[in-house]
Formats: C-alpha cells, sequence, structure tokens
C-alpha cells in the first residue's frame, strides 16, 4: 500500500470518528432536553466547535501518522540491513511522499465527487426548510452532506488508486 | 466517431535490460512516484507526454519504443 493510499485512509478514519463524536455530543444533549432542538445558537456553536476539533485533529493525526510511518521504516530497515540510518530513513520518506501527476489527477476526480455531495446535501437542506422541518435540521443536513462528501472524495481517491485512472 | 484505443507500454522489458531497473529508480530518474510508474506499467495510468517523454529519457530511447497503442473494436 503506498504512501498516500495510507494517507487517505488517516483521513477517512478522522473524518469517521469526529462524525461519531458529533453525534454522540450534540444528539445526547438535544435528547435529553438540556438545549431546545431548535436553538439554533447551540448547534452553530456546536457545528463550528466540531469544524475546529476537525482542523486541529486532522494535522495532529498526520503528525502522529507521520511518526509511526518513520518508525515502520526505521524497524524494516533494521530488519533488513541490521541496521537503521537516519538519512535513509529521511530518503525513504520523501521517496515515498512525492506526489506527482496521478496523485493530482486523482485528486481532482475524487474532488468533483465531494463537491456533488456537498451540493446534494445543500439542496436537501433547503428542501427540509420548504418541507417544514427545522432550520436545525437544515444546518445539520448541511454539516452532514459536507463531512460525508470529505470522506466520499477520500473513499473515491482509494478506488482510483486500486482501480487506475484515465485522462479525460 | 473516433476509434478507442489502448495505449502499450514496453516498460518491464526496457527495465530487465536497463540491467534490471528497479520501479523505484525509473520513478526517480523520471520525477515520478513509485505508484504512478506501477500504474503506468500495468496499463493503469496513461501518463501526459510531458511524463512520457521523461520515462523514454530514463531509458535512452525514443518514446516510440517505450509506449504504443492498439486500435481496440476493430
Amino acid at each position: 500500500m503506498s504512501y498516500q493510499e495510507k494517507k487517505t485512509i488517516v483521513s477517512i478514519l478522522t473524518g469517521i470518528l469526529l462524525l461519531v463524536v458529533y453525534c454522540i455530543y450534540a444528539f445526547s444533549k438535544a435528547q435529553s432536553g438540556i438545549v431546545a432542538s431548535d436553538d439554533m445558537k447551540f448547534w452553530a456553536t456546536t457545528i463550528l466547535i466540531f469544524i475546529g476539533i476537525g482542523v486541529v485533529a486532522s494535522i495532529v493525526i498526520q503528525i502522529v501518522f507521520h511518526i509511526l510511518l518513520s518508525i515502520a521504516i526505521a524497524v524494516k530497515e533494521q530488519v533488513r540491513n541490521g541496521k537503521c540510518n537516519d538519512k535513509e530513513i529521511e530518503k525513504t520518506l520523501e521517496l515515498e511522499m512525492v506526489e506527482d501527476e496521478m496523485d493530482k489527477l486523482i485528486g481532482l476526480k475524487a474532488m468533483r465527487i465531494g463537491f456533488a455531495i456537498a451540493g446534494i446535501g445543500f439542496i436537501a437542506a433547503l428542501v427540509s426548510l420548504v418541507l417544514n422541518f427545522s432550520p436545525a435540521v437544515m444546518l445539520n443536513i448541511i454539516f452532514f452532506s459536507f463531512s460525508i462528501g470529505l470522506m466520499m472524495e477520500g473513499v473515491t481517491q482509494l478506488y482510483f488508486y486500486r482501480r487506475g485512472v484515465r485522462n479525460g | 466517431m473516433a476509434k478507442k484505443i489502448e495505449i502499450t507500454n514496453n516498460i518491464r522489458k526496457l527495465r530487465f535490460f536497463a540491467n534490471e531497473m528497479t520501479q523505484q529508480q525509473l520513478a526517480e530518474k523520471a520525477g515520478a512516484s513509485r505508484q504512478t510508474i506501477m500504474a503506468i506499467e500495468a496499463g493503469k495510468y496513461s501518463p501526459s507526454l510531458e511524463l512520457a517523454f521523461r520515462i523514454a529519457d530514463a531509458f535512452g530511447v525514443k518514446i516510440g519504443e517505450v509506449f504504443d497503442y492498439e486500435v481496440k473494436g476493430d
């Protein structure tokens, strides 16, 4: 499995984890009656906080991922050569992290899928308002569609890395 | 309607004749990732013209010796 695939899997798992934590936190609060389910200020604050947590968590998890990857490379070197050299590890990491035209093409194709899902979610959110659902439902549909769009972007990337991609 | 073509390549053969050059070595010479070289070799990715020229240059041959095409559905 290549570096790009591993990185994408880590991103998808981070996204799933955040969404699960958001559901547990926000919906348990709404169900327990501490906040009214149509309290827009609560939902907006919660979503904003989770966007912030998401950004920080993805940075921290990527750093941890790179540290673990370096350790894995060092262990592999140790097993293969009986010693591990810092320069060798650095060089292997650099070679693994090369991003070229295929990665960019896959990224663009996957982004298109992500945007399509986010767009569908936005339309669904508007429809929910037309159907007299609470604005909190609309806000949640938008948040979920963007989060799921991001995850599907990752899944699409993995699909193209496995199946291959053609220009055009 | 334009006929479909499938791009084929001789990268595996050329690597063998280049003293069994590894995919990683070719990737470094062509300025691409090993993943991309693997995908091109397996016919899963058609490189840009620029990368195709760089791969040919890495072997020191003309682009036509590395890549060819087959017309599909004839």
